[in-house]
């Protein structure tokens, strides 16, 4: 890398492009040909060049933080703090087919979940089948005992959803966690579009990329949706623990977005049962919330009561059928990494079906048998603690050193329950702009975002996340991953998007009149124009 | 006031707000073209080509643009040759603003002298290839600039009425050209039953274009569709660039310069009614494209009543004079 920096910027960034042994590589076949779909995109950025690359590179750190998108980021090698996200300059490319699979995958596995949470907090069915232990589900962290019982108006838990896929050697999709709680990313989904319009306009030449801008509409039209009855248009608000929180640029982004009120928890406030927020006009009846809060801090008097975050009384005007939370309550119960392994035997149970989308081998370690097992080979799997999420304390046994090595395996060994171990996936690569200006395969996977109120609505690609170390598989944003805009092309014959044939109506453009200019040469010719004006264009009748 | 000094503020209001509005048109079709492709009927008929049609450039090829993103993008923003290009328009208000030196505060001079010169340093032709968002958001900065310097600056006397008067007429005229591309007639008479294609991509877009989209969004009961963003962008006179709104400030601005009325005021305030009954009774998406005709056609008219009672006093005799 250090040789090709002193060569002539302008040169194909692509020159040393070298596909990574025993991985899928999304751009690039097997045979070091490109792929049919990303061929045209990789001729225009050969034809770009280096030198336009970095110069894109440049104006996008200014992009991002003018518009202060940031991500707080608690990287190894830094403190805490803003930084903007980090966003590859080459785009991910799906086909057609390939998001038709996924999006029915994720839709499958959605519809499941919210079946199985439902369940949980009700009749137990999948329990007393002896499908899912119950002393599982009762020990996880994620069970909510206060949700028992309460059942949305609309029957909806999971209204939002998503889903991380990664692909294997074989460029299978497998499902790798789902996330039910607050699931964030959808901001950086829609501005990374916008900004990708604005560095590499180019790109896009040749591409027909479905949008992705209308995720909002989608997020507002399932809030509504699980609003307690209908009153005239629901008030909706999103509620966001404050400008502290790292996800706060998402909580206002959704907000402006869907033009409803971003609220904290001391503008909500409780009473007989029904939940208010206080404006100028007086208390306003509250139908909906999208909670970006953790539930465990959203009402003290059900959950932590040091909670101060949160909003007492909520949970039982939630009881009572007063106002929709989204996502419910308890949801975190099917965002548990040991439930995970179950999704599969959900998807068989409540649908009748075979999932479409794997899931990633996982052991059980509450399981002695699996425990053992996997104690002996620690060095081949990766490990996770079962109810965080954003990557934290993962381990991944075949780049650990002796010393972690040691510190993991004490740690499952103190509270077996509490981890799963995976078999390594091997993530797909895909071109990436390294911080030396060459492209170079680097890790990556999807997050697609499920949406659910009278239908399941997922937005085209989602968020890719790139891992922008060398031979790094960790891809969260909170660890110092970056991201990708992702395209899903239409299809070249979309018949769901086209109109009937002779039943499209032809459009007449309409013919209109030059817009007027007053010439600024003299004042004479100037009214002598409208001397000219006022002579062609007789005096007309009124308006009807 | 000298007509020949009203009638150059006048105009230096409409350059302004035309450069605005055509930077806010050509960004938002930007970003909309590259998302769906020109066969994703939600997108249609909302092109390059419309844009020609909303400026109302009859031969589009004898202007010198190719309807292509590249061509009309080069031709409207940085070609000194077309009169409808960013940098024309930005030059015709400064060599305007230059016969008002005695007339605008220095500090609006000054502003409106450098946003000329930086444009004409610019290298808009190079726009179109690195992103010409940049070359748009200094318009739009600059135009904020103007105006925010006359406001504060600017004593509120005839001088300061007719530069608005000419802002709300251009503004008012704008959004009704792209409301009439967007929402084009259907050729549809044989079948009633015939569903109207699906224009939300437009919608959005067009509330993109007027820089509405926030404002629409905190506003209207509504998801952002064809019919309420059509009669937002009409009658909703609480957003400034509303038709609605714009009418409503130049009866105001006007309203001002001839307190004892004239043709213009009672059109204009013929005109705010007028508004005010339609937005009270249904548009349906086949009426639309008559009622912005019938809108622009009187909007029109108030121009040329504008243009005539107070730029060619010479044709209204002594009679006004001694009126007013």
């Amino acid at each position: 890398m250090s040789e090709a920096a002193s060569e002539p910027p302008t040169r194909d960034p692509f020159a040393a492009y070298q596909c990574l042994a025993g991985r899928f590589d999304e751009a690039i076949s097997p045979d070091g040909a490109p792929r049919a779909h990303t061929r045209r995109m990789l001729e225009t950025l050969a034809r770009l060049g280096e030198q336009r690359l970095v110069r894109a590179a440049e104006r996008r750190e200014t992009i991002f933080l003018q518009q202060g998108i940031t991500f707080d980021s608690a990287g190894p090698d830094e403190g805490s703090g803003d930084r903007p996200f980090a966003l590859d300059l080459i785009p991910r490319i799906l086909t057609a087919s390939e998001w038709n699979f996924i999006s029915a995958g994720v839709a499958q596995r959605v519809k499941a979940l919210n079946h199985f949470v439902s369940d949980v907090y009700g009749a137990r069915e999948i329990v007393r089948e002896g499908l899912v232990p119950w002393p599982l589900i009762a020990s996880r962290p994620g069970f909510a005992r206060p949700a028992h019982g309460i059942e949305p108006p609309n029957g909806v838990f999971c209204h939002v959803t998503g889903c991380d896929l990664v692909r294997d050697q074989a460029g299978e999709w497998r499902v790798l966690e789902d996330n039910v709680r607050v699931p964030s990313g959808i901001s950086y989904v829609l501005e990374n579009r916008i900004a990708m319009g604005r560095m590499l306009p180019e790109l896009f030449g040749g591409y027909s990329v479905r949008p992705v801008a209308n995720y909002p509409e989608f997020l507002f039209n399932a809030l509504a949706a699980a609003a307690p009855s209908p009153r005239g248009r629901p008030t909706v608000v999103v509620w966001t623990p404050g400008p502290a929180n790292s996800a706060y640029f998402e909580h206002a982004f959704l907000a402006r977005q869907m033009g409803v009120e971003l609220v904290e928890a001391s503008d909500l406030v409780v009473h007989d049962g029904t939940c208010f927020m206080k404006t100028t006009d007086g208390l306003a009846r509250v139908d909906s919330i999208y909670r970006r809060i953790a539930e465990e801090f959203i009402d003290p008097v059900e959950f932590r009561p040091d909670s101060l975050l949160g909003v007492p009384g909520l949970v039982n005007a939630a009881r009572l059928g007063n106002v929709a939370i989204a996502n419910a309550l308890g949801t975190g119960i099917a965002d548990d990494k040991a439930i995970y392994h179950y999704v599969p035997t959900m998807i068989r149970f409540y649908l009748g079906e075979e999932p479409l989308l794997a899931n990633v081998d996982t052991y059980l370690l509450g399981d002695p048998e699996q425990l053992e097992n996997v104690l002996g080979r620690l060095d081949q799997l990766v490990v996770k603690p079962t109810g965080e999420s954003g990557g934290k304390g993962v381990f991944i046994g075949p780049s650990a050193t002796e010393r972690e090595m040691a510190d993991v395996r004490a740690a499952i060994e103190a509270d077996p329950a509490n981890w799963i171990a995976q078999e390594v996936v091997w993530l797909s690569c895909a071109p990436t702009l390294t911080a030396a200006g060459t492209v170079a395969p680097r890790a990556l996977d999807l997050r697609p975002f499920a949406v659910y109120g009278e239908r399941i609505e997922i937005v085209p690609g989602g968020l890719t996340r790139v891992a922008l170390g060398e031979g790094s598989m960790i891809v969260n944003s909170s660890q110092g991953g970056g991201s990708k805009d992702t395209w899903v092309l239409t299809e070249p014959d979309d018949d769901s998007l086209a109109l009937a044939p002779g039943l499209t109506p032809q459009f007449e453009p309409p013919s209109l009149p030059a817009l007027p200019q007053v010439p600024w040469a003299t004042q004479s010719q100037h009214q002598q124009q409208q001397h000219a004006r006022r002579v062609a264009a007789p005096p007309r009748a009124g308006i009807g | 006031m000298l007509a020949r000094i009203a009638s150059e503020l006048y105009w230096v209001g409409r350059n302004i707000v035309r450069a605005e509005h055509t930077a806010r048109m050509l960004d938002g079709l930007f970003l909309l073209e590259l998302e769906g492709g020109a066969e994703d009927p939600a997108s249609v008929p909302l092109s390059w080509q419309s844009i020609v049609v909303v400026m109302g450039i009859e031969d589009a090829e004898a202007a010198g643009s190719d309807i292509t993103r590249e061509g009309v993008i080069r031709s409207l923003s940085g070609d000194r040759d077309n009169p409808y290009s960013l940098i024309s328009c930005v030059g015709a208000a400064r060599e305007g603003a230059r016969q008002l030196r005695e007339t605008l505060p220095a500090e609006v001079w000054e502003s409106l002298n450098t946003y000329h010169l930086t444009m004409r340093r610019r290298n808009l032709e190079h726009g179109p290839r690195t992103g010409p968002d940049s070359a748009y958001s200094y318009v739009k900065e600059r135009s904020a600039l103007f105006w925010g310097l006359c406001l504060a600056t600017m004593q509120r006397d005839a001088a300061y009425s007719f530069l608005g008067a000419g802002a709300r007429i251009e503004a008012a005229e704008m959004v009704l050209r792209m409301l009439r591309v967007a929402f084009p007639p259907v050729r549809s008479a044989d079948d009633e039953s015939l569903e109207l294609p699906r224009r939300d991509g437009n919608a959005i877009a067009l509330l993109r274009a007027t820089g509405g989209f926030q404002a629409f969004m905190r506003s209207a009961a509504a998801a952002p569709r064809a019919e309420p963003v059509a009669r937002f962008l009409l009658f909703e006179s609480a957003f400034p660039d509303s038709v609605a709104g714009s009418v409503t400030q130049l009866g105001r601005l006007v309203g001002r310069i001839d307190p004892a009325g004239s043709t213009a005021t009672l059109r204009i305030a013929r005109l705010i009614s007028d508004l005010g009954l339609r937005s009270r009774s249904e548009l349906t998406p086949a009426e639309m494209p008559r009622a912005f005709r019938e809108i622009q056609n009187e909007i029109e008219r108030v121009e040329s009543d504008i243009a005539a009672r107070y730029f060619s006093p010479d044709d209204q005799g002594i009679q006004h004079a001694v009126l007013s």
